[in-house]
This record gives C-alpha cells, structure tokens and sequence, in this order.
C-alpha cells in the first residue's frame, strides 16, 4: 500500500516536473505524460532483447561441435557400444574348420545392413578355407576407442589381432585396424558397417 | 461506471505483464548464459577434442624425421612431450641423432584415424589410440610403407597436451 502511495506522488511529482520543462509535450492538461511509458516500453524491450542475447550465447556456448559428439561424455553409453562392437568382432571373426556355423550365427545377431551383406558375401569363402586348409581364426579386440557418438549411431576405431592357426605349422598373428559403424538398435548395438584403415 | 476506480486499466495490465515478461527473459537469459559458462559435460567434450588434437599431431610428430633437417626434427620431438618419454628423449638425442645422420633415412607420416580412449580433466590425463601410416625412405631401395598402431598418454602442461608415453600397440599379447 505504502509503495502505491509514494508510486502515485512521484508521478505526480514528474507530471508536475515536466510540466514545467516540457509543456507542450502533454497531450492535455490532466492527462498524464506519455514518457513514461515510452521509457517503460523501451526497458522492456532491452530487457527482452537482453534476455534472448545471453540466451542465444549461452547456446553457442553449448551446442559446439565438441558437445555434439558424446564420445567419453556419456560414459555409460561409450562403454556400451565398445563392449558390443568388441564383443560382436571377436565372436564373427573366430572360427574352426568344422566350427563356422557358430560365427554365422553371431554375424546375424549382431551384425545388420551394409555389414551384413559383405559378411555373407564373403562367407562362402570363409567356409571353405576353414575346411580346406584346417584353419582356425581367433579374433581379439586389442583398444577399441569411440571416435564419434550420437544417441543412436557410432563410428569406433578397433586395433584388433587376429591368430590363424592351420593344422601342423606354427600359428601366425596379424594385426588389423578398423573403422566400424555402429547403430542402437533396440537394447544391442550392432555393426552396420566395417572398413579396414 | 460506479466502480470504474476498482477497475485496473487493461493498458496497466498489459504493461506490468510486459514488464515481468522482460525481466524474466532477462534473468532467464542470464541464467543460460550462465549455466553454458559453468557447463562441465562441454568443457569434457572441449578438452577431449584437444586432447585427440595434440595427440594426433604430437605421434604424426613423433614418427617424423628427415636426416637433412635432424635438429628441427628433434626439436619438434621435444615439443611435443613432456614428463619421463620428454627426458628419455634428451638424454638419448645425441646418441640418436648420431645413428639417424648414419643411416640418411627421411620418414614422414599420416594419421589415418584416431580416438581418445580416457580422459581425466581433473587430473590432467588422456589415453589416445592412432592408426597411422609411416612411410620410411633410406638412401637406397624403394621407401618402406608400414601401418603403425600407436597408444599415447598424453599429460596436460601449461602449453596444452603433451605425449608423457607412447609405444606400438602390443601384436599377439593374450590381453582381450
């Protein structure tokens, strides 16, 4: 109540200052001055354009490159998708001559689309070198490492070795590098696409 | 019109209105400001981004070298790591620069791929794993092209990230 009352004698106090500085510039005797509310007009819009400036800083300063990418950032779901995709590799990539069915198996668990295609393309091939040449291939995932994670798609960078081993000479390791794309699908994430680098 | 004292003007109205919607735009615009500033997940993402950065160009750095530029080349050596792999390299850089002198070979290399496999920005460390192609040319035969795969630990100094180890990523170990 108090603020009210000394609200209204200021404006009376300002009619009263204006009236002297500025006659003319009230509309009608009694009426009360227009710069008031052309001062209050303008601080609100100050105030608004104030607001959405920070606030379209505060985006910039958020939405970088940097915090598109969810790789480490979210840890749970980085440690999730390496597990799956190192998992899956080891299992489609590890084979005995009369063992192949096992990883044929896996590949259509946890493969999908382009990968998927490649995978059975070349299996034939696969089958009969196991048979052929007693050969057994074992896969293991040395680092995998997340190079770029959305909610639903990530590229991970595998250094894996692979051990083949054919019936009467010594085994040999190779080494491997690959860039593999993976998509959540459900609960798993599964391998939509593998190159080697 | 008996009670038109009572009645507020709807011009009043619309003004206050007006009024709290731009103070609250501007404390709310403050507050996300604010926030973004003092935003923790985006400045993870920043420095792991630095982190691949330096890393990637510090292992570029560090399989590079050119017999006809040796000093410049170790000296870029130095540059990019700190801590016992930056000691190890002062100490044996006479010794190796003898041999590279001996042996007249220029390697160059290209990172193909890289990734930041840990981060700890409290403590100032990161685990960085890159794919790279070396190519390594000596003064007689065909240059020699091999893929190399390299881990990293890479310590933040006052001048950014920097190599304290790195070695080939271990073939045939039975780590899975």
């Amino acid at each position: 109540m108090s603020g009210r009352t000394a609200l209204a004698g200021k404006e009376v106090e300002d009619e009263e200052h204006l009236d002297v500085a500025e006659p003319e510039s009230a509309d009608e005797p009694g009426r009360r001055p227009r710069w008031p509310r052309v001062l209050g007009a303008l601080l609100a819009v100050v105030l608004l354009a104030t607001g959405g400036l920070l606030f379209a800083e505060g985006r910039e300063l958020r939405d970088t490159p940097a915090t598109g990418n969810l790789a480490l950032t979210d840890a749970e779901a980085t440690t999730r998708v390496t597990g799956d995709v190192s998992n899956a590799l080891g299992r489609i990539f590890s084979y005995g001559p009369d063992a192949t069915a096992l990883a044929k198996d896996a590949a259509r668990e946890v493969l999908a689309g382009k990968a998927l295609q490649q995978y059975a393309a070349l299996f034939g091939q696969v089958e009969k070198q196991a048979a052929d040449q007693k050969l057994t291939l074992t896969t293991h995932v040395v680092r995998a490492g997340v190079t770029r994670l959305t909610g639903t798609g990530a590229h991970i960078l595998v250094f894996l070795d692979q051990v083949y081993e054919r019936r009467g000479r010594p085994a040999t390791t190779a080494s491997a590098q690959l860039s593999v794309t993976a998509e959540l699908r459900g609960e798993r994430w599964r391998i939509v696409e593998i190159s080697s680098i | 019109m008996a009670r038109a004292g009572k009645t507020r003007n709807p011009l009043v109205i619309a003004a206050t209105a007006l009024a709290v919607v731009a103070a609250g735009a501007a404390g709310w615009g403050g507050w996300q400001r604010y926030d973004a500033a003092h935003d923790d997940a985006a400045s993870y993402a920043q420095a792991r981004d630095d982190a691949l950065a330096a890393g990637e160009q510090a292992v570029q750095n560090m399989n590079t070298l050119d017999h006809r530029t040796l000093e410049k080349g170790l000296d870029s050596w130095e540059e990019s790591t700190t801590g016992d792999l930056h000691r190890q390299l002062v100490d044996g850089r006479d010794a190796f620069a003898k041999q590279i002198v001996a042996a007249k070979t220029v390697s160059t290399a290209k990172v193909l791929s890289g990734a930041v496999t840990e981060l700890d920005e409290r403590a100032g460390r990161a685990g960085v794993m890159v794919a790279l192609r070396v190519t390594v040319t000596a003064p007689k035969g065909d240059p020699a092209v091999k893929e190399s795969r390299m881990l990293g630990t890479l310590t933040r100094t006052s001048e950014g990230w920097k190599l304290s180890a790195l070695g080939q990523a271990p073939v045939g170990s039975t780590a899975g």
